[in-house]
Order: C-alpha cells, then structure tokens, then sequence
C-alpha cells in the first residue's frame, strides 16, 4: 500500500504546474520596484512617539502653571481686625416664672464683625453678624 | 529550491517558484485569473514583509496565500449568481501543463476532482513542501487528520487513475 502511495507520490511531484501569467510578475515587479513610501521604521515611531508623549507633558505642565498663575490672583484674604461692639441693653418688664416668683428680662443686642482684606488685589471682606442673648434677674419680692 | 531568507532578486525566486505556488492558490480559488490576483498579492506581502521571519518560508508564503485566498472568497462570495457561475464553468480548465504520458495526464485531470479537504492536503504536501505537522497548522487540524485525508486522498487518485487509464 505504501508502495502504491510512492509511485502516486512521484508522478505527483512530476506533474507540471501551470505558470502565472505574466501580468502577474509584471505586477509584483510594479509593487516591489515602486520607491515604497517610507514605511516609518520602528526606531522613528519610537521617537515619534516620544516626541508626542514629551509634548504633551509640557502641555499639561504649562496648563498647571497658568492654573497656579491664575490661583495666585486669587483673593489671599488675611484678617484684619475681629470687632466687637458694645452690647446695648434693653431690659424689659417683669415677668412670672413657673414657680411664683419674679424676673425681669434682659436682652443683650451687639455685633461682630471681621475684617479681611487682601492687600494684592485691594479686595476686603466683612462679616457682618448681629447677636444677642436673653438673660433673666430675678426680682426680690417682698 | 533556494532559501526566500537569503535570495535577495525576487525574479530569481519567483521564476523558480512561481508555477508551485500558483497551484497552490489555484486550488483555493474559483478561476485561472483569481488564482493570479492572490498570488501577486500574496508574493508582494511575503516578499516585503515576510520572508526575513523566522520559520519555514514555504509555510509562511502559503499562508500568505491562504489568507489572501480566503479574502477574496469573502468578497466574491457577495457577487452576482452570473458571475459564480462563470467561476464554476472555469473551474474545469486544467490547472497543469498537458502530459504525453496518459497517465500522468489522468493524474492531473483527477486532482481537481478529488474532496477540498483531501485536495488541498495533497497540493500543500507536494507542491508545498509542508510536513503534515504544517499542513495540520495550516488548516487548522491535527497532523494525524492531515495524513488521514492524505491517504483517502492517494486512494482516490488511484482509483481515479485507474478508471481513466483503463476504461
């Protein structure tokens, strides 16, 4: 059998395929002798890229430096002064408490207020805050 | 057969290996003139990108063939139902020069009759010089099924031989 296999082997590898036909050489020969475009070879890729990638980095630093530029125009508020102003009294009528006895209300009204101001760009900031506190004094009976 | 890695004139190789490879892209195409295109196409790409590789040449060229086969299958599989009929009417054109010896001529107007699978494994053996160990890398099988459909194929032919040698 193997025999057999052999002899058809070798009428096979006798046998004479049919050539390509010329346009085929002529067109291999119009693809292969064209000055091919410079295919961009590995080494200048890598430079390409890294060119690319250094680029980018100095975008990103140059948007992080106006960015800080841009930060340090922004207000740098230091404070200036912490006022408190003198409380004004109201006392009000006596009242009666749950258990019997008497108080008269008193009603503390004064204001805070703090100063900042930023020197760099001649901006000021004020908080203004009113504030007050109930107090009772208890009244003596007799 | 000069070694693709080294040859450096293409016409050289080509004119040496040409004939082989065409059948090699005849058998996986529907017509003489597609044989042709995938064979220019597929040399171009093994010539320029591929022949400097590390492995067998004549596997790497085979594959180039193969795929460029496969590609235009897929394209011309879209075409007209006129059109494939026109592939199929060329298909029975002789893909070998003529033989004095009867023979030898039954031999090549049997090989195109033989099963694809079996064909293309008898084509890559001979003309392309594959082991079945490439053949089975190739098509996507194992050695053991490559020499299997190598022998169905040896069977046949011989069968086929004998039926136009003798009636």
């Amino acid at each position: 059998m193997s025999e057999d296999y052999n002899e058809i082997e070798s009428a096979l590898r006798s046998l004479r395929p049919r050539s390509p036909g010329p346009s085929v050489a002529a067109g291999i020969a119009r693809a292969l002798q064209t000055p091919a475009r410079p295919a961009a070879p590995k080494k200048n890729i890598i430079l390409w890229m890294s060119s690319a990638l250094a680029t980018a980095a100095c975008l990103v630093g140059v948007f992080l430096f106006s960015r800080n530029e841009s930060n340090s125009l922004s207000p740098e508020y230091q404070l200036v002064s912490a006022e408190q102003s003198p409380a004004a009294v109201d006392i009000l009528s006596p009242v009666e408490l749950s258990d019997g006895s008497y108080a008269r209300p008193v009603r503390l009204l004064w204001n805070n207020t703090t100063h900042w101001a930023d020197t760099k760009n001649n901006t000021q900031l004020i908080d203004y805050r009113p504030a007050q506190q109930l107090a009772l004094i208890p009244v003596e009976t007799y | 057969m000069s070694d693709a890695h080294s040859a450096q004139d293409w016409k050289v190789w080509f004119a040496e290996n040409g004939a082989r490879l065409r059948l090699i892209a005849r058998q996986w195409t529907r017509s003489d003139a597609d044989a042709d295109d995938v064979l220019q196409e597929a040399f171009i790409r093994f010539w320029k990108n591929q022949r400097h590789l590390p492995g067998n040449p004549n596997a790497l060229v085979v594959t180039s063939i193969r795929r460029s086969a496969l590609d235009l299958y897929r394209s011309t599989d879209r075409r007209s139902h006129r059109e494939q009929k026109v592939f199929a009417d060329s298909d029975t054109m002789t893909w070998f020069e003529p033989e004095a010896d009867p023979r030898l001529q039954a031999l090549t107007d049997s090989l195109p009759q033989l099963p694809n699978e079996q064909r293309e494994v008898v084509v890559l053996k001979i003309w392309g010089d594959l082991t079945f160990d490439e053949i089975g890398e190739q098509l996507s099988i194992s050695p053991n099924t490559a020499a299997s459909r190598w022998r169905y194929a040896m069977e046949a032919l011989r069968k086929l031989i004998s039926a136009r040698t003798y009636v």
